[in-house]
């Protein structure tokens, strides 16, 4: 016999590609299956707290008095978007500068060296940010920034608050922001690695700078990637529970302020998830501060994907 | 052929990994013998002694095996009643709804919350002298009226305002402290803060600040004075404007005292429960009782206080 056939008849590869195609896009299916469960199963536990208030009072009620029966939520949604404001607002523009000094500046040496040093604070566990937190960040906001802000932007309400502590929104943003920074770092420089080089030698040699390069060549190609590592941070920074939790404050206030407390959906479930079985309608209300952190992150995560969608076509036209 | 199935093969192992064992939780109540294995979760105040307790009984009953977790009250009562435990320990009162879902509770030791100030306190002179009354605190922790250290000693010429600290998590603590005070632990003002050393260690850092702590978190176990940076706030219990003799808590000795012969409070001070979900049946049981009876020598040495006599009669008649 000459030579040896390695491949199969016909039919059996067709039979091979048809069964992976399906056992690969069942698997595929499992995890937003599993997201529709969670969903499912938060809203049928949370679902005797609607037979008592409507959607409204709980969404736009602000007290909490859980043993009064008052479960006003809108507390802890501001809280989790002042906070998670806060972190992006601090965290972006730094992360896009490093990653424009990595991707177009930097010697592979440095880049080198950067690159995994900053990855590594990803790996960060989350309660040691919040050790850090209360350590260093609170103290600092409270005795360095809040004089600070008093005796330079006073007459802005935003900044002024009857807090005497430095448990804040701020003292949360500012940990949050150093959490998601690896992200938006990491995310931002992937797409501007991807660049072809042609462009930037192109821009180049029109006697454009390095920085009018990025502006004009670098910057309106990547900026879809951009915004999706920005929402990629900001997921993140919504959910995160432990350090936020450790600095934020906890008072179940609608704040007014950068330097009021404030009181995140996720800590709210992590403090009170240990009494939840032994009060009444707590167990529907926790369930459901679950179900709406969870809305939140899902809106906001199509949202911006109906947005980058929108930007993209538009940055295809232009090219 | 092969590589369909090394492929589905892979698959399988992939889902099988996905799937949590659900297996059904052994239970330990073996009838009467001394083996098998008990678990047990909850506050975070009995954690310390329990596991001192489950240490000495495994010298008796080498053959039973413990599983102790520390988790908070809540978490302790949430446990017990589905079925997640075998004891759930919860350091505050048992309510009503918990009882009606088949609560069963056998109390075992005392222990106490105090109220925490710093050190550097600007009026801690004042405050070490006079105390402060049930009302002032109130006016603190729970109407906010209170807003200065002046205002709280009665000299509102000082006007250091009062930082205001509670603990962010549901806890025993809290809900002891908070019920002294007349209210619920959601009634409790003040910056949340997690944990027992948590919530310690932020007053530690604020000097017009004010908390409440655990007998075994509030005390230096090395030397029994309050923790370095910290100063226990004596209560003024009988109202006469200053602190008597029996209403000094300096020293560690001087709080367990004042606990055991009910000088101090209660609440603040409090009985640590333990929580079974219906009458505790075989090990759960005999643990329990020789907690009550041979287990009661190592309470001193672990830094809480032994039930007085009459509630201990009750205890044990709860638990036979």
């Amino acid at each position: 016999m000459g030579a040896k056939v390695y491949l199969s008849p016909l039919p059996a590869r067709r039979d091979q590609d048809r069964s992976a195609s399906r056992t690969l896009f069942l698997l595929t299916l499992l995890p937003p299956a599993l997201v529709l469960v969670i969903l499912i199963a938060l809203a049928a536990r949370a679902w005797p707290i609607l037979g008592e208030h409507t959607l409204w009072e709980l969404l736009a009620g602000t007290v909490w008095k859980p043993l009064q029966g008052l479960f006003g939520f809108w507390p802890f949604i501001a809280g989790t978007v002042w906070v998670t404001v806060a972190a992006v607002a601090l965290a972006v523009p730094p992360c896009l500068l490093t990653a424009i000094y990595l991707s177009e500046y930097a010697r592979q040496s440095i880049r080198a060296i950067m690159k995994p040093l900053l990855d590594l604070l990803a790996a960060i566990p989350s309660v040691v940010y919040g050790v850090w937190g209360m350590v260093a960040i609170v103290p600092w906001v409270e005795h360095s920034l809040v004089p600070f802000f008093r005796r330079w932007l006073g007459f802005l309400p935003f900044f002024v608050s009857a807090n005497p502590t430095g448990f804040s929104v701020l003292a949360g943003g500012i940990v949050l922001a150093v959490m998601i920074a690896p992200f938006i770092i990491a995310v931002t420089y992937e797409v501007m690695a991807t660049v072809p080089e042609g462009l930037r030698q192109a821009s180049l040699a029109l006697g454009a700078t390095r920085w009018q390069t990025v502006k004009s060549a670098v910057l309106p190609q990547t900026l879809p990637g951009i915004l999706a590592g920005i929402v990629l941070g900001s997921s993140r920074a919504l959910g995160e529970t432990m350090a936020v939790l450790m600095v934020v404050g906890n008072v179940a206030q609608v704040p007014g302020s950068v330097f009021d407390a404030a009181y995140p959906l996720p800590a709210l479930i992590a403090n009170n998830y240990g009494e939840m079985m032994s009060i009444p309608m707590y167990d529907a209300a926790l369930m459901g501060a679950a179900l709406i952190l969870l809305a939140i992150v899902l809106v906001f995560n199509v949202a911006s994907t109906l947005v980058l969608r929108r930007i993209m076509g538009r940055v295809r036209r232009a090219w | 052929m092969s590589k369909t199935f090394r492929l589905t093969l892979a698959i399988a192992i992939v889902i099988a990994m996905l799937i949590p064992a659900c297996g059904s939780k052994t239970t330990s109540s073996e009838s009467s013998g001394m083996q098998g294995t008990l678990t047990i979760s909850g506050a975070f105040a009995l954690y310390p002694m329990m596991t001192r307790w489950a240490e000495e009984y495994q010298r008796v009953y080498p053959d039973v095996q413990f599983d102790i977790s520390a988790g908070g009250a809540g978490k302790g009562m949430a446990d017990a009643l589905s079925g997640a435990v075998d004891i759930g320990m919860v350091s505050r009162d048992v309510t009503a709804e918990e009882e009606a879902q088949g609560a069963y509770w056998v109390a075992v030791t005392k222990d106490a919350v105090f109220p925490v100030v710093n050190a550097q306190n600007p009026v801690l002179a004042d405050l070490m002298k006079s105390g402060l009354s049930q009302e002032v605190f109130e006016g603190i922790f729970i109407a906010g009226e209170i807003k200065t250290w002046g205002q709280a000693i009665g000299r509102p010429e000082i006007t250091d305002e009062i930082h205001v600290y509670t603990r962010s998590d549901a806890c025993g603590a809290a809900e002891t402290w908070a019920k002294y005070l007349g209210g619920k632990q959601e009634n409790l003002l003040g910056i949340g803060v997690f944990g027992d050393p948590g919530l310690l260690d932020a007053v530690i850092k604020d000097p017009l600040g004010i908390g409440y702590n655990n007998l075994n978190y509030a005390y230096d176990m090395t030397n029994g004075t309050a923790v370095a940076g910290a100063a226990i706030l004596p209560i003024d219990v009988n109202g006469n404007a200053q602190i008597d003799s029996d209403e000094v808590l300096t020293t560690k000795d001087e709080a367990v005292k004042a606990v055991a012969n009910g000088k101090y409070p209660s609440p603040p001070a409090r009985v640590e429960n333990l929580v079974t979900k219906g009458k505790p049946e075989g090990l759960a049981q005999a643990f329990i009782q020789w907690i009550l009876t041979d287990g009661q020598q190592y309470l001193e040495e672990a830094g809480y206080i032994p039930l007085p006599p009459d509630q201990m009669d009750a205890s044990l008649q709860k638990v036979q």
